[in-house]
């Protein structure tokens, strides 16, 4: 019987939990609920069900087309991102190096900037040095974004790498940069494989950056964006929910990679 | 003598401690040096020089015959058997002993060929495959050996790397390290605090204490002719007997122990009569009898505590001049005795003196 | 004696099956090539300092100080950009305007209040969640019930403020809802309000706050909660004088990253507010776009934003964090 005093809390906190996901599961169902409602407008009840949206998006050129572009950037910008990230985070935990506390601030303030800002300002900084807007802007901008989730990831796996094992491979016959890339690189992946999959999300869903930095051709984010002001359609349902389920497929991957990877 | 390593007044310091202070040591090509000293004596600052990881603010190292002072660690022919062994988690066990020998560009035959050679001599073969943790401690120390070795460096340094082992795998390791460095022939400078440890595998033992070297010497020579009392404490158990020189006479040195004349041994020094001294009287060089024994020097006292450590038994006797004496005897050698006066007694060639530093400041 | 044999057997052919020896990189550092640039630089000081620090310092004053930079020194520019003919002169004008007309200074000040609001009720709400996770949870289902966090996470910012419009809209689902169970004739108008705006903002960020939170409640140890209990605390009190100054600093980080990136939401606002709802980065982007196309204006907008942000949040881990934090 006294136990039920203690235990009250403990249901309470369990109850919320499952609440709080219900409310964070619940749009997102109702959205793909909606992809398969055989109507036209977008509306409560669904009644007929139909794939008919969905057959339209897999041939839709321009849905196809934005996918290949924001997965062309994507990859792009996070490459970029995981060689400098990863040089940057070599560049704090080296030895004989000052400031590192004003390089990792100002090493990961892009995070810190309110994406709007940041938008604007990469727009007017594209413009002073006569670049012009598009692929290679946006690209520009995303790396700069994801620079600091690298930084950070790649900072966290080297402080709990044996500072030794360096030592050992320079006492074996390694110079700086064969060390590195024989010992310190192998020692990151994990890190940098979960660093690099955030980074294509992050990419993925980018909307600010490539709003100010983009040209006519769209990408994903912005291609949803301007179907839904034009106006509702089970079709944006249906083409929100395809990449719904490409993305958080693609981030419970990575979850399960990076976490296999930690426990090994 | 050839020396394969030479320091010459070599000086670290980092900041104003110094670390190494005007170091000159020599160290014969095949033989097993130990650096024993406490934590911050230098010795690992000294082989960290040794490897390149560290370069002395003065003075020259020679390696082989060349000056190696500032050569960078990948470029010369040393390796290091680190403490927490540091070996490389991604890679296999056949593969972090190839290392060093992929990196110095052998085709992979050679490679294959030698890191065989080198795991059958610790017995691993069946685990070469396996990454370092899937192995045991012992197994990981092991490895770690080997791939210093496999490069075939002039001077093999091994940096505490018992430490992490417990006590019983500590000693199997003691031993076969020693075969190891038989078997190959290679000079290996080892770097410890554990006195029991360089007494045991040691041909040669430096005592640094304080960033200088305090003695050096065999191990039999340094337990039983300690030259300082930093030495007589960290090596073994001892008692001091502070005293006061009485008379010379060729080796024999007649001494005040506190009211009690004691004979003592030859020691590195010259006495004078009237010189503050310690003698150094290891435990176990220390009889009890009830009857008054024939040795050398003898002293009435009582047992005050004794300690069964299954092998012997470790005693504290007061001596009638109020000191104190630690003595290890043979349980059986006690058997009779109880709470009565007894003799304590020892010859004058298991004692040796060294000079009293409180005195000499 | 036949067990023998076969593990023997088993040696040989381990023996003989050769391990993936690298020598590629070794190839690499003995080219001649190698030796002779990237493997002579590395050597030295100078080159290993070039190598290291070279490409991230310029990285780092280039594009994180460089727009940042720019956008500072074009809001005080009359005119930007500058056409041919055109004149531009350093002005404070851009800064000026600000300060006398309220479309441009309510809607800073809207922001500040939606993204405080926000901030707070993410608090509230995400703790207790964070809370269960770290510490109800027993530790091998932790991942578990993290990652059903985490998948609208995954969605995106454009999906998730779509999928709000499910269902807020005038036939989504809770207008739909209330009309079949007769509580309403109408629906309840609630897109493009204030309240559609603060439900999408909190939809949007709340799990933003969840990881710094459960960072640092699961750093707790239980044994100080054991202990406490054992020393006759209750719920409340074991709450209020260990589990919430110990997470203090997870609360100061979550709070300061939901703030600013509630700040900077840009495409949450323009789908899902309306004319009463206009926020700050919306004047900031007319500037850039559409018919009053003048950018000095627009990056003085941005500095004040970005300025009294970075304040706000500064001043905030300051004084609830009590000493230097940082945000990570």
């Amino acid at each position: 019987m006294r136990n039920l005093v203690p235990d009250f809390p403990r249901a309470a906190l369990t109850a919320f939990y499952w609440a709080f996901l219900f409310y964070l599961l619940l749009p997102l169902t109702l959205m793909m609920a909606l992809s398969f409602k055989d109507a036209n407008f977008v509306s409560f009840p669904i009644g007929n069900l139909t794939l008919d949206w969905y057959a339209k998006v897999i041939q839709d050129k321009q849905f196809l087309e934005a996918c290949l572009y924001s997965i062309g950037i994507a990859a792009a910008s996070t490459l970029a991102a995981t060689i400098i990230g990863t040089w940057i985070a070599m560049l704090i935990v080296a030895e004989g190096i000052r400031w590192q506390v004003v390089i990792f601030a100002l090493a990961v303030l892009p995070a810190v900037v309110p994406g709007m800002i940041s938008a604007i300002s990469l727009r007017i900084f594209i413009s002073t040095i006569d670049m012009p807007t598009g692929t290679g802007a946006i690209i520009l901008g995303h790396t700069v974004h994801s620079v600091p989730f690298v930084v950070v990831m790649a900072l966290t796996r080297l402080r709990s790498m044996p500072k030794n094992m360096v030592d050992a491979a320079r006492d074996l016959g390694a110079d700086n940069i064969v060390a590195f890339l024989r010992v310190t690189l192998p020692y990151l992946a994990p890190a940098l494989f979960g660093g690099m999959m955030f980074c294509v999300l992050l990419s993925i869903d980018d909307f600010v950056r490539t709003f100010f930095l983009g040209g006519y051709r769209a990408t994903l984010p912005m291609l949803i964006f301007a179907k839904v002001q034009g106006g509702m359609s089970p079709e944006i349902n249906a083409m929100a929910t395809l990449v719904l389920v490409v993305t958080t497929s693609f981030g419970l991957y990575a979850e399960f990679i990076t976490r296999r990877a930690r426990t090994r | 003598m050839d020396p394969i390593v030479t320091f010459e007044n070599v000086t670290k310091s980092y900041g104003t401690f110094l670390a190494v202070e005007d170091l000159n040591l020599e160290i014969e090509r095949g033989k097993f040096v130990t650096l024993l000293g406490p934590s911050g004596c230098g010795k690992s600052t000294t082989l960290r020089m040794l490897g390149g990881f560290e370069v002395p603010n003065s003075g020259r190292i020679m390696l082989s015959g060349k000056d190696v002072t500032r050569v960078p660690p990948n470029k010369r022919n040393v390796n290091i058997v680190f403490q927490d062994y540091a070996l490389f988690p991604h890679l296999s066990v056949a593969r972090n002993i190839a290392f060093g020998l992929e990196l110095k560009g052998h085709d992979k035959k050679q490679i294959h060929r030698r890191v065989s050679e080198l795991l059958e001599l610790v017995q691993l073969q069946e685990f070469a495959h396996r990454i370092p943790a899937e192995l045991s401690g012992g197994q990981r120390q092991r490895v770690a050996l080997m791939r210093a070795l496999a490069p075939d460096p002039d001077v093999l340094l091994l940096d505490e790397p018992l430490s992490a082992l417990d006590a019983k795998l500590r000693q199997q390791m003691q031993m076969e390290l020693k075969s190891i460095q038989k078997t190959t022939g290679k000079t290996f400078l080892f770097v410890t605090h554990d006195q029991e440890e360089a007494l045991t595998m040691s041909d040669q033992i430096v005592v640094m204490n304080k960033g200088k070297i305090e003695q050096m010497g065999d191990p039999t020579a340094l337990y039983s002719q300690p030259s300082s009392t930093f030495v007589a404490n960290f090596i073994g158990e001892t008692n001091l007997l502070r005293s006061k020189v009485q008379s010379v006479n060729g080796d024999l040195t007649a001494v005040d122990w506190q009211g009690i004349t004691v004979k003592a041994g030859p020691g590195a020094l010259l006495p004078q009569p009237g010189d503050s001294i310690n003698v150094v009287l290891r435990p176990e060089s220390i009889k009890c009898s009830l009857s008054e024994p024939s040795t050398t020097n003898k002293a009435k006292g009582r047992i005050r505590q004794r300690v069964f450590k299954g092998n012997h038994t470790s005693l504290m006797i007061e001596v009638a001049n109020g000191a104190v004496l630690n003595a290890l005897v043979h349980p059986s050698d006690i058997a009779q005795i109880g709470d009565q006066d007894i003799w304590v007694g020892w010859n004058t060639d298991s004692t040796t003196l060294i000079p009293d530093k409180h005195a000499a400041e | 004696m036949v067990e023998t044999a076969t593990r023997s057997d088993l040696n040989t052919t381990q023996d003989r099956e050769m391990p993936r020896y690298s020598t590629l990189i070794a190839k690499m550092a003995n080219s001649f090539l190698y030796r002779h640039t990237l493997g002579a630089a590395v050597e030295t000081r100078m080159g290993r300092v070039a190598l290291l620090a070279g490409l991230p310092l310029i990285w780092i004053v280039a594009l994180n100080l460089g727009p940042i930079y720019q956008m500072l020194k074009i809001s005080f520019l009359s005119n930007y950009p500058v056409m041919p003919g055109d004149k531009s002169e350093f002005t404070l004008e851009n800064y000026i305007v600000f300060f006398q007309e309220p479309i441009f200074f309510l809607p800073l000040i809207r922001s500040f209040v939606f993204a405080t609001a926000t901030t707070m009720v993410t608090l509230i709400v995400v703790y207790p969640v964070a809370y269960y996770v770290a510490k109800v949870v027993r530790p091998s289902g932790r991942p578990r019930a993290l990652l059903l966090l985490l998948v609208p996470f995954w969605a995106g910012e454009i999906i998730r403020t779509f999928s709000v419009i499910m269902l807020l809209s005038n036939r989504g689902a809770i207008n739909v809802l209330l009309r079949d169970i007769g509580l309403i004739d109408r629906p309840i108008p609630m897109l493009y309000t204030p309240f559609s705006l603060g439900f999408g903002l909190i939809y949007l960020i709340c799990l933003y706050m969840l990881l710094p939170l459960y960072s640092a409640i699961e750093k707790i140890p239980s044994s100080l909660l054991d202990a406490s209990a054992d020393l006759g605390a209750g719920p409340l009190t074991r709450f209020r004088r260990i589990i919430l100054p110990l997470s203090k600093d997870g609360i100061v980080s979550g709070c300061a990253l939901v703030f600013l990136t509630c700040i900077g939401v840009f495409a949450t606002l323009m789908l899902l507010g309306g004319p009463n709802t206009v926020l700050f980065p919306e004047t900031i982007s007319s500037f850039f776009h559409g018919a009053s196309n003048k950018w000095p204006v627009g990056a003085a907008f941005a500095m004040i934003m970005l300025t009294t942000a970075l304040i706000a949040a500064g001043l905030f881990v300051r004084l609830v964090g009590g000493k230097k934090g940082s945000t990570f």
